[in-house]
């Protein structure tokens, strides 16, 4: 008997039917073999704090075994991890915060992540560690400001005896340089789903990214320092006050393999992942156009991949499997769901946009204007996938862990030994 | 007649031969496609993937004044310089370049509006494709230049 799962909302009757799956953890072949420059999810949200910061969310590497040693998970040296914003509607990005990381070792000489217990990032015991540097770039010009330098990037949650006090400890790797607030580290997986809709959309409500672990990039910044001109919009219906933004990380273009020593990159660096909505590489974009998502540019993305927006697969997916009454695509295609991408006249592009403006708070941040942590948008876009007045889900509405009040606002990592 | 003159006759004849050469491949690379649909610029592209032909195709079509009509959807064309239509119906897409960018010649987007409005609108134009970006592994870009409206009606 085919599995189902339905919940419904508001006075609709109608049934519907159910699929979801990650945000974008291994959605094309390509960043499928290179888990660590995969770009799994994007948040944005007016700061809970400070009304007048915009809280930015990258996740990186997904699905995180918290037990996964002895070469616990990290960020990678080789690559670039940027958050990019677009300030003035064009799907260009006018800002770029980009993260360089090291690592370091302090004895080569054992396999352990860390000889004793940890209870500081200053411990001599934590054995590896990485920092990174974090850049502010303007896209217009150039010009690069290195906003910090040798940051410490938050310790694996290895277990109870090697940190017997995790948090404390992870929270110490909080940078704040000029306003603007940094942390990186492994986070609790803040996505929330059934992946067993890749068993033929048999999705039920099984909670599968509990208990795992991905890597976050979380930044407060003043809004003044995203915003065009430096000024925060005092309408909140003109293009510029909304800004657009997605996630990307980036490989040297060249890696040679040496029998005598390690490898050598060369070449430019390459985006190879990227990230604006949920969910629009995994189940918008066909198979044989993902890994071109992943190298294009936002700005091109009604050009190349409008056909898959205006008349997209999911629908038709559900009627198929699972009897679920979406209407069909009208002949005009769905200009709904491009009208989402394009709040305020801005050019439609796969980018989480949300208001700025003057007078805007966290509580007007949910998704498709910004994206809370909570937010169930695999709930949110089936039903606009679907379009047939129930609302639909897969039946995951909550993440295993809560979420903080405070930055960097994601849950403590699960233990790799609780 | 020496050889050295021998050689310096070939040689010139093969010069004047190789010089009309190019004139013969512009000929044949450069025809008039001021009558061509995006049907055609479709088939050409789906020959090239096939083909690898990308660079013949490019050199075809690029800076060509060409006369189509397409679907405009207005939240995918709300500025002059970045608008882009429907070159296919939704149901039928091309593999490649499905919605071309258009930028409108000054005052054009503006009689599309009017004629049109919000509304979903048949968009007859005349344009110069300036932009044909190409290759087996980015997806296919369609630029058209200093577009003219020549009819638009809502539908």
């Amino acid at each position: 008997m085919k599995k189902r799962f339905l919940t419904i909302a508001g006075l609709s009757l109608a049934a519907g039917a159910i699929t979801a799956t990650a945000s974008s953890h291994r959605e094309a072949p390509m960043i499928g073999e290179d888990q660590f420059a995969d770009n799994t999810d994007v948040y944005a949200f007016i700061s809970p704090t400070d009304a007048n910061k915009l809280v930015l969310v990258a996740d990186y590497v997904p699905l995180l075994l918290p037990q996964s040693g002895p070469n616990f998970y990290r960020f990678a040296e080789d690559a670039q991890y940027d958050i990019n914003i677009d300030n003035d509607g064009d799907a260009v990005p006018d800002w770029t915060y980009r993260y360089e990381f090291e690592t370091a070792v302090k004895n080569g000489n054992t396999f352990l992540y860390n000889v004793g217990p940890v209870d500081s990032l200053q411990s001599q015991n934590l054995n590896v560690t990485q920092t990174y540097s974090l850049w502010k770039i303007n896209r217009k010009n150039g010009s690069r400001q290195r906003i910090m330098s040798g940051a410490p990037v938050a310790p694996w949650n290895v277990g109870k005896r090697s940190f017997p006090n995790y948090e404390p400890v992870a929270l110490q790797a909080i940078r704040e340089a000029n306003g603007t607030k940094s942390f990186a580290g492994p986070r609790d997986e803040p996505f929330f789903v059934d992946l067993h809709v890749f068993d033929l959309l048999g999705v039920g409500g099984a909670p599968t990214t509990d208990g795992v672990n991905v890597m976050s990039l979380v930044l407060e910044v003043p809004i003044t320092e995203l915003a065009k001109g430096g000024t925060r919009p005092t309408s909140t219906t003109d293009k510029t006050s909304v800004v657009g933004i997605y996630a990307s990380a980036s490989r040297p273009q060249i890696r040679i393999l040496r029998k005598t020593r390690d490898s050598d990159d060369y070449g430019k660096m390459i985006q190879v992942s990227r990230l604006g909505w949920p969910l629009v590489n995994e189940v918008i974009v066909p198979l044989k156009d993902k890994d071109k998502y992943n190298r294009s540019e936002p700005k091109d993305d009604v050009a190349n991949f409008g056909a898959y927006i205006l008349d997209p697969e999911v629908p038709k997916l559900l009627n198929l499997v699972l009897d679920a009454g979406c209407p069909e695509t009208p002949s005009g295609g769905r200009t709904d769901i491009v009208g989402l991408l394009a709040p305020n006249g801005t050019k439609p592009a796969d980018l989480l946009r949300i208001n700025i403006a003057e007078g805007q708070t966290n509580a007007q941040s949910h998704f498709p204007n910004g994206r809370a942590l909570a937010d169930d948008v695999t709930d949110t876009l089936l039903t606009v996938a679907c379009n047939n007045n129930a609302a639909i889900g897969d039946g995951v509405n909550a993440n295993d862990k809560p979420f903080t009040t405070t930055f960097p606002y994601l849950a403590s990592p699960h233990s790799g030994n609780p | 007649m020496t050889r050295t003159t021998i050689l310096a006759l070939v040689l010139a004849a093969c010069g004047r031969s190789e010089s009309h050469r190019p004139a013969a491949r512009d000929i044949q690379l450069r025809p008039d496609l001021s009558h061509a649909t995006q049907a055609d610029l479709a088939t050409e592209l789906d020959q090239a993937e096939r083909r690898g032909t990308w660079r013949e195709v490019r050199q075809r079509w690029e800076g060509q004044q060409l006369h189509w009509t397409v679907t405009r959807h207005e939240p995918l064309c709300r500025s002059a310089s970045a608008c882009n239509v429907a070159a296919f119906p939704v149901q039928q897409p091309a593999t490649h370049g499905w919605l071309p960018e258009l930028s409108f010649a000054p005052g054009e987007l503006e009689k599309l509006t009017a004629a049109c409005g919000n509304e979903d609108c048949q968009l007859e134009f005349i344009g110069t494709l300036s932009r044909l970006e190409l290759s087996g592994d980015l997806p296919t870009s369609v630029h058209l230049d200093h577009v003219r409206v020549v009819g638009a009606r809502k539908g």
